[in-house]
C-alpha cells in the first residue's frame, strides 16, 4: 500500500460521511486534536464525534482533496475543502440552513499502516460566517 | 526536522520565520522566488469600498500583509512548533506566532491585548532553495477573542 493511499482512503470514507469507515483507519487511542474546536481526545471519543456530527449536521456533505504530501516523518499533511448544507446542530452552532464550505488542513501521523496522531485546522470564524452567526460570544443564538 | 534532496528546504523555512521574527520583511521577499504566490486562507480584511484578501503574490500581497501586521504588532514573533518536508520541496509547519496589539488591525481596534495563536504554514520550495508558495491557515475566531473583538464580520 502507497503511504497516500490511507490519506486518500480516510477522506475518501469522510466524503460518503462514514464515520466508521474513516475510524477503522485510526487506532482507537490515536489523539485527535481540532485546534478550533479546542477539542483533543482519543479517536473513539474526540474524533467519532466530529465524525458523526460532521456526517449528520450535513447530510450533502462533500470532501475534496486539493494538496495531500508525506513527509518524511510518515505524517501526511493534506488541504481539503469540505462542504454542505446544514440540517442539523453542529457544534453549538444552530442550524439555520446554510450552505457552508470551508478550507481544512489536517496532518494525520502513520505508524505501522494506521493512523496514529491527527490534527486539523481551520477557520472557526469563516464557519461562522458561512452558518450565520453574528457573534462569538453568542455562537447558539442567531439573528 | 527532516532530510530532503530539495537542498535546505527546511532550512529556507526556518531562515524565513527568524526573518518574519527579525521583523525583516525585505528578507522574507529575498527567500521566496519573484512570482511565489501567497495564499493566507482565512485571510478578509473588510474596508470601507472593498474586501482584501490573502491571496495574491508574495511581493504585492504578502508584503503588504507582513508590513500592516508589523506595524499594528510591533512585538509580533513566532516559534516553529513542528515542521516536516518530503522530497518533492513540500514542508509544512506549525508555528506560534504572537504579539500585543499596538494599532487598529483591519476591523479590529487596539485594546492593547496580547495573542498567542497557533498557525500552520505550507510552503513549496523549489530545486534552487527558494519558497514558490506559502499557504497559511489559523483561526480568526480565537484570534479575535483575545483581542478582544466579537463581532464575526
Amino acid at each position: 500500500m502507497n503511504s497516500l493511499d490511507i490519506p486518500r482512503t480516510f477522506f475518501t470514507r469522510m466524503d460518503a460521511r462514514d464515520a466508521n469507515g474513516v475510524l477503522a483507519l485510526v487506532t482507537p487511542h490515536a489523539q485527535v486534536t481540532l485546534v478550533p474546536l479546542n477539542l483533543q481526545g482519543d479517536a473513539e471519543d474526540v474524533g467519532r464525534r466530529y465524525f458523526e456530527q460532521l456526517a449528520s449536521a450535513f447530510p450533502d456533505l462533500s470532501v475534496r482533496v486539493r494538496r495531500l504530501f508525506v513527509g518524511n516523518d510518515n505524517t501526511a499533511v493534506a488541504e481539503i475543502t469540505i462542504a454542505g448544507t446544514q440540517a442539523a446542530d453542529f457544534f453549538g452552532i444552530i442550524n439555520q440552513e446554510k450552505l457552508m464550505d470551508l478550507d481544512q488542513v489536517w496532518f494525520l501521523h502513520m505508524n505501522d499502516g494506521i493512523i496514529d496522531r491527527i490534527k486539523a485546522y481551520w477557520c472557526q470564524n469563516r464557519l461562522y460566517r458561512r452558518l450565520g452567526v453574528k457573534r462569538l460570544d453568542h455562537v447558539t443564538i442567531t439573528g | 526536522m527532516s532530510v530532503t534532496s530539495i537542498p535546505g528546504a527546511v532550512e529556507v523555512v526556518a531562515a524565513f520565520f527568524d526573518a518574519y521574527r527579525h521583523q525583516d520583511v525585505e528578507c522574507m521577499v529575498e527567500l521566496c522566488t519573484d512570482n511565489a504566490d501567497l495564499h493566507y486562507v482565512p485571510f478578509e480584511l473588510w474596508g470601507r469600498q472593498r474586501v482584501i484578501r490573502g491571496d495574491g503574490k508574495v511581493r504585492t500581497i504578502g508584503k503588504v500583509i507582513w508590513t500592516t501586521l508589523i506595524d499594528s504588532f510591533p512585538d509580533i514573533t513566532n516559534e516553529i512548533i513542528y515542521i516536516t518536508s518530503d522530497d518533492q520541496g513540500n514542508v509544512a509547519s506549525e508555528v506560534m506566532i504572537s504579539g500585543i496589539q499596538a494599532k487598529p488591525f483591519g476591523m479590529m481596534g487596539s485594546q492593547g491585548l496580547h495573542f498567542a495563536l497557533p498557525h500552520v504554514f505550507l510552503f513549496r520550495v523549489s530545486q534552487e532553495g527558494l519558497i514558490e508558495e506559502v499557504t497559511a491557515y489559523w483561526d480568526s475566531a480565537a484570534w479575535q477573542r483575545q483581542l478582544g473583538w466579537l463581532e464575526v464580520d
